[in-house]
């Protein structure tokens, strides 16, 4: 029953800030999945919270106590890292059992638990062996066992499914929630993988630049993202981008075509003065097609690829400085003609609004 | 792995290990055939040339001479027995010593080098390789008058086994430079991860040292050891200096036997027979260390 709490958490490496002045709070019993870029300081906060780095500035605590100066045993957390970290001279059996060794538990009992925790992922036949005569799925699994078996109050992840091909991925993944979900255990998952994030999560924290972008439920994140990044981040592909000049009265113009945007959003442009408005919608949430649709914002640009993707196609379109893709229908798409002046017809009950100089969602600022 | 499985990489190897066994072969036959007329000399009636297979008969008597100091069969003993015995001490105690001066020191080092930031790091690892190319012989000088110079305050009983350390902490020296560059090279293969995830188990500084990456780096330690205890066992010039005259080594004795025209006197055989017991400890050091050296422990890490 651990909750963790990062208290303006900092951690510099020379000049480079790695994690900057992060706060985050994460449920106890609840996964929790950092979502990020590359160097984007994911691995970097999880580190922080396993106790391998110590902050350059701040407080970490566990259910309120703080374990900033606390040695990584001490916090008592299972780590499984990137790379799984297996003990290369030590059969698999020995690699599980050596942080029950350290404990000094009895013989007895240090072989029972290791055949439990073998047994529940799946990989008693596998003790004799050594890390290398094993493959990348089942190395994970001996990680796995190995951060489990001295039953932490916290697991720790980093990109666990890496190195695993696509479809072992999605089995793994599956595997690995329920687990977390029987055992109870505050977790903290690293990933890169959006879709990964999006199907374990139940907090998502998105992290880039070392700075906290948003946090929330997956539908959260999906649905309303509060920045420019998180929008262009999360999803497949990820929500386009227009921008539109905001007219004297109050309408929003992109290359002829006209929008109302609601009330409350067109008072939040008055009250921050905007010229410009940046707009993002989800390519589920548009058609693609040589005339302008009734009922719907419609930018206009140029067809620059369909890519049949069996029953949808993505088509791409450039309008303006921006690249939209749209997934609809193949058979509607494969009507276009590659390079042609087409309209991108956007529901416009589906758009998201953001300011162009924070790049923050309206709906995220303050009335 | 089922030895007929005809993947990619085994045929190469297999391919490559034969043609490198060939050319290791033809290279080393001039060595293999010097070595074995040593050794089979030391167990005939005269030295083996090609002219007088015939003639040559087994015997024991070059090693019974050897040990009992004499070199020819007429003459008396020039050494007595105890003197060899302890020649073959001292060569073990050289040997030894500094095997385990220099793998102690270019262990720990390595490790620091490999692992710890510290102001001067890189310049430090550089000089290393610099220091490894100046010639022992060069320095001797130096370790010379910094040996007469602290030997003064040191009472004079205690002088011989000061040499001994002596020696040994000198000719270590040589060694070490490029030991701890070898062995920097081992520590750097093992992945942080690796450590970091011992410490999470909870295994304290120490233990993570001893249990996790000792144990990795196992084959560089047996690397080091063995070019450290061959360079003990043969080293020559530094015995020569610091050791006093009584107290020689093997490779002091060979060389003294060989020295000064008294090798027209001496039976050669004897000394064939002082030749082999010469190479004899290698041979059995390198071939208890070889496993270790061909360990590839590491081969189970990713990333
Ligand atoms: N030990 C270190 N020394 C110096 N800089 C570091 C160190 N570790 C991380 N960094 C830097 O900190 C930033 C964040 O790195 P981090 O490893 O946390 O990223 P990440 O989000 O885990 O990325 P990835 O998805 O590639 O693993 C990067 O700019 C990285 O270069
Ligand atoms: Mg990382």
């Amino acid at each position: 029953m651990v909750s963790i709490r990062l208290d303006k958490v900092t951690k510099r490496f020379g000049k480079v800030v790695a994690v900057n002045n992060v706060n985050l709070e994460i449920e106890d019993g609840k996964l929790y999945v950092l979502l990020g870029p590359s160097g984007g300081g994911k691995t970097t906060t999880l580190y922080l919270i396993a106790g391998i780095y110590k902050p350059t500035s701040g407080r970490i605590y566990f259910n309120e106590k703080d374990v900033t100066d606390l040695t990584p045993a001490e916090r008592n957390v299972g780590l499984v890292f990137q790379n799984y970290a297996l003990y290369p001279h030590m059969k698999v059996y020995d690699n599980i059992a050596f942080p029950l060794r350290l404990r000094k538990e009895p013989k007895s009992k240090i072989d029972s638990k290791v055949h439990e925790v073998a047994k529940f992922l799946r990989i008693e036949n596998l003790l004799d062996r050594y890390p290398h005569q094993l493959s990348g799925g089942q190395q994970q699994r001996v990680a796995l066992a190995r951060a489990l078996v001295k039953e932490p109050s916290v697991l720790l992840l980093d990109e666990p499914l890496s190195n695993l091909d696509a479809l072992l991925r999605v089995y793994i993944r599956a595997e690995l929630k329920r687990m977390q979900q029987d055992l109870g255990i505050t977790s903290v998952y690293v990933t890169h993988d959006q879709s990964e994030a999006l199907a374990i999560a139940d907090k998502i924290v998105v992290i880039n630049k070392g700075i906290i972008q948003q946090e929330g439920t997956p539908e959260q994140i999906y649905e309303n993202p509060r920045n420019v990044f998180v929008a262009t981040f999360i999803g497949n592909p990820p929500m386009n981008i227009v921008k539109g000049a905001v007219l004297e009265d109050g309408t929003i113009e992109t290359t002829g075509s006209r929008l109302t945007p609601p009330p409350a959003v067109l008072e939040k442009i008055k009250r921050l003065k905007l010229k410009n408005i940046l707009m993002a919608f989800r390519p589920e949430n548009a058609v693609v097609s040589e005339h302008p649709m009734e009922g719907r914002f419609s930018p206009m640009g140029d067809l620059f690829e369909v890519e049949p993707l069996g029953r949808d196609a993505v088509v791409t379109v450039t309008v303006g400085e921006f690249v939209i893709k749209v997934v609809m229908p193949t058979k509607e798409a494969m009507q276009l003609r590659i390079g042609s002046k087409v309209y991108v017809n956007i529901d416009p009950n589906t758009i998201k609004y953001f300011d162009p100089n924070t790049e923050l969602n309206l709906e995220y600022i303050e009335a | 792995m089922m030895p007929e499985t005809t993947d990619v990489e085994t045929i190469n190897r297999r391919r490559m290990n034969l043609a490198l066994g060939i050319v290791v072969l033809i290279a080393s036959i001039p060595i293999l055939v010097t070595y074995f007329i040593l050794m089979a000399s030391s167990f005939a009636n005269q030295m083996i040339t090609g002219s007088m297979v015939g003639q040559l008969t087994f015997t024991l008597r070059n090693w019974i001479l050897f040990f009992e100091g004499k070199l020819t069969v007429a003459s008396a003993a020039v050494y007595s027995a105890w003197d060899i015995l302890r020649y073959i001490l001292n060569t073990f105690i050289v040997a030894f010593g500094v095997m385990l001066v220099t793998t102690a020191l270019a262990t720990m080092a390595g490790y620091a080098c490999s692992r710890m930031k510290f102001k001067g790091r890189k310049f430090l690892i550089q000089l290393l390789i610099l220091l490894h190319a100046f010639p022992g012989v060069s320095l001797i000088i130096a370790v010379y008058a910094l040996y007469i110079f602290s030997k003064e305050p040191i009472p004079s009983q205690w002088w011989t086994l000061y040499a001994f350390i002596y020696v040994i902490v000198a000719r270590a020296a040589l060694e070490i430079p490029m030991d701890i560059w070898i062995m920097k090279g081992f520590f750097d293969k093992v992945p942080w991860e690796v450590e970091w995830s011992a410490l999470i188990d909870g295994a304290s500084r120490i233990k993570v040292w001893k249990d996790i990456i000792l144990p990795l780096v196992k084959p560089g330690i047996a690397a080091v050891a063995i070019f450290s205890f061959i360079a003990g066992w043969g080293a020559l010039i530094y015995v020569l200096v610091f050791l006093p005259p009584t107290e020689k080594t093997l490779a002091t004795y060979i060389a003294g036997l060989l020295a000064g025209g008294s090798l027209e006197v001496v039976h050669l055989p004897v000394v064939a027979a002082a030749g082999t017991l010469y190479l004899l400890p290698t041979l059995v050091f390198f071939s208890f260390v070889r496993r270790y050296m061909l360990q590839t422990s590491l081969s189970g890490i990713k990333g």
